[in-house]
């Protein structure tokens, strides 16, 4: 009975318009206009010297200046800057002979001659440094106690470009986008563990009416329907990181095995998402995708899917948030090849996965077995 | 002595302030075709769904085969089909696929499945259709389909809940004689309806509900029977006197006469030979008179006389 309904489940599951797009097709297109919008600065970023910069001091900031200073003086230079007076490098910046010129005081600020990689690179420097200054200003301000042991930790992650990364993997800025891309295809695995739920619900479903009035018992009925999304969702991540790596040639370095585990780990952490969500209380249909779409998008966005500084506010505020949001999970688990030295902090974000998918699970099933309705 | 194959006791189901069942009971034999009438919102679905046990229900028991009925009787519900008041198929697989897949949550083995789905798809005559999806079917066909996931186990208890609202003519009848066919085979029938043609037509014993209530229960016969009115003769005569209008209500067993100087309508309770002693009274007159008809009562006439109102609903 168990391969039965499986059996079954996998070949409607695959005779969903709705699913093949979202889960196969979106984010086939999405990774390729990723590769056409950011390929581009990939290409600049791995061939190109360093980016011409001015910078006017309005006010000293050693801080400041000693990052600039490991930043341009690294094996592969970021900057080459300039320091000089605002004139002198508005001249520079209107012939050309810079990118940017940093304002750099109590706060920094960017004026760029025009659009373009260099430019985009620039400014997400700017951006980065002024969230890790205010960081440890924060922390210096509300306790001074940790000061010490929070400015360790940042300058820490800013060399991180500077660790050795684990075997060969791929440290550049834009692979980011494609670990996002692999973090919400997983994501999205919940709307098919919301169907299943539903399907499996005399009250959300006259197709869960039907189920349940059959001799199949629910346990069986649900982790067979179960298992069989299981394989569909891991079967949509094996093929959003095939084409990333195959087709866009994204280079996941030797960890690419490792990244396939943590996406399909990813899937399945999104369909018992989805299948817990639709398993709690009396809410009717719409109520509960609403509520499942809503949940996974606010997920996907503290993660940073959605705004590129959203992970450093989480990490700051509320990092035990990070380590169980299923979308952050995905992405930092595939990060985390690339960054750290060691398997520890993937293996860690691997088995969270596992666990807390098995925990959605026992909890959803717990929810809806043996139930009776009051109304239908 | 026939053995009960359900057996519902005092049940009583509200929704808040709503009784939906006030203690309703029944007791369905081995090998009948019972039929639940009544109108929309009569209590018949919730009756079924806390048969099911998909709804829960403040009081009462309910006992199937003998057992008493659970979400988890699992052992019970493999010899209970059910065919829903909607269709309930995957738009993702084929005919015979959902046949299929009905029929493997009842049986596991793979060639008794095969067969009993071939047995199926023949019962219900989709046989040039098993690979045509849902959405290419008519209603009709669609409504087979349903049938067909529902007795392809072949199950004792066939549980249908109105199987036949928004079917064609053609359709219905084929269902209906299906039906009939299934209880030959030796299955126990529920049939809920609010088309009382189609309950006169095929069940062995009715039960009429309205407000929860069951209000009438027995053969079509008993329950013509219950009421006043056990025959309607009417004559087409003209110009008749008030005194032959009089001598007809004289007569045995006539409780009421209407003469609208052209129909004679009289109302009988009981009796027999109503019909003879109406005619002897206008040949004994040597008065002339066209065609002459007798009705006996529907069930909704039944109904009507009960509960006061009629079983249809004003739109259908």
């Amino acid at each position: 009975m168990f391969l039965h309904i499986l059996m079954y489940e996998i070949k409607s599951s695959l005779r969903v318009k709705d699913l093949v797009f979202w889960l196969m097709l979106f984010p086939i297109i999405l990774g390729t206009l990723f590769k056409i919008a950011f390929g581009d600065l990939y290409e600049k970023e791995v061939t190109t010297d360093a980016i011409p910069t001015a910078i006017v001091v309005t006010a000293e900031n050693e801080v400041f200046r000693s990052v600039v200073e490991s930043v341009s003086d690294s094996d592969e230079p970021l900057l080459k800057p300039e320091y000089l007076s605002e004139e002198a490098a508005l001249k520079k910046l209107k012939n050309g002979d810079v990118k940017g010129i940093i304002y750099a005081g109590d706060k920094l600020s960017l004026t760029v001659s025009g659009e373009g990689a260099e430019q985009s690179v620039l400014k997400l420097f700017v951006e980065e440094y002024t969230i890790r200054e205010k960081i440890i200003t924060d922390t210096v301000k509300t306790d001074p106690a940790k000061a010490q042991a929070v400015i360790a930790a940042l300058s820490e992650k800013l060399e991180t470009s500077e660790e050795k990364p684990l075997t060969k993997g791929n440290t550049d800025f834009y692979i980011q986008y494609f670990q996002n891309l692999i973090a919400m295809v997983a994501v999205h695995g919940s709307m098919t563990g919301l169907h299943v739920s539903m399907s499996q619900q005399a009250n959300l479903s006259e197709l869960g009416a039907r189920k349940s009035c059959s001799a199949a018992p629910k346990s069986v009925s649900v982790l067979a329907s179960l298992a069989g999304t299981w394989i569909v969702q891991s079967v949509c991540m094996i093929i959003t990181v095939s084409f990333i790596a195959f087709v866009l040639r994204v280079d996941y370095g030797d960890s690419l095995p490792l990244v396939y585990a943590a996406a399909i780990a990813g899937g399945i952490l999104g369909v018992s998402f989805g299948f817990f969500v639709g398993s709690i209380g009396k809410m009717k249909q719409g109520a509960k995708v609403g509520l499942c779409m809503t949940v996974s998008m606010v997920m996907c966005f503290l993660s940073g899917l959605m705004l590129g500084n959203m992970k450093m506010i989480m990490i700051e505020k509320a990092p035990w948030f990070n380590n169980i949001n299923p979308a952050a999970l995905v992405a930092d688990s595939i990060s985390s090849l690339n960054l750290y030295s060691s398997y520890d902090v993937y293996i860690t974000k691997l088995v969270t996965m596992l666990v807390i998918s098995v925990i959605f699970y026992v909890l959803g099933l717990l929810m809806i077995r043996r139930r009776k309705h009051a109304s239908l | 002595m026939e053995n009960t194959v359900v057996k519902i006791e005092n049940l009583v189901k509200r929704y808040g302030e709503l009784v939906a069942l006030d203690h309703f009971s029944l007791e369905i034999k081995e090998g009948e075709i019972f039929g639940l009438l009544g109108p929309n919102g009569s209590g018949k679905t919730t009756t079924i769904n806390c048969l099911l046990s998909l709804l829960s229900f403040d009081k009462g028991n309910i006992e199937i085969f003998g057992k008493k009925m659970t979400p988890v009787s699992y052992d019970i519900k493999k010899d209970i089909g059910i065919i829903m008041q909607n269709v309930v198929v995957s738009d993702e697989l084929t005919v015979r696929e959902n046949i299929d897949y009905f029929c493997g949550l009842y049986i596991k083995d793979k060639d008794e499945r095969r067969k009993c789905v071939d047995d199926a798809i023949k019962f219900v005559g989709l046989e040039d259709f098993v690979k045509f999806y849902p959405k290419k079917l008519s209603g009709g066909l669609l409504r087979r389909l349903n049938i067909a996931c529902g007795i392809a186990h072949k199950p004792k208890l066939i549980i249908l809940d109105e199987p036949t609202v928004a079917v064609d003519p053609q359709s219905r009848n084929r269902i209906l004689e299906g039906i009939q066919e299934l209880n030959r085979n030796g299955a126990t029938i529920i049939y809920t309806s609010h088309y009382m043609e189609e309950v006169e037509q095929i069940c062995t014993r009715i039960a009429i509900m309205d407000k929860g209530r069951k209000i009438a229960e027995g053969t079509k016969d008993e329950l013509k029977r219950m009421i006043k009115n056990t025959e309607t003769i009417t004559i087409e005569a003209l110009g008749l006197e008030d005194g032959v209008v009089a001598e007809m209500r004289s007569l045995p067993h006539v409780y009421e006469v209407r003469y609208d100087g052209k129909l004679l309508i009289i109302l009988c309770s009981g009796g027999k030979h109503n019909l003879i002693r109406a005619l002897d009274v206008l040949q004994k007159r040597e008065l002339g008179f066209g065609r002459v008809y007798t009705e006996l009562p529907t069930l909704n006439e039944v109904f009507l006389e009960i509960t006061g109102k009629a079983l249809r609903d004003k739109e259908e």
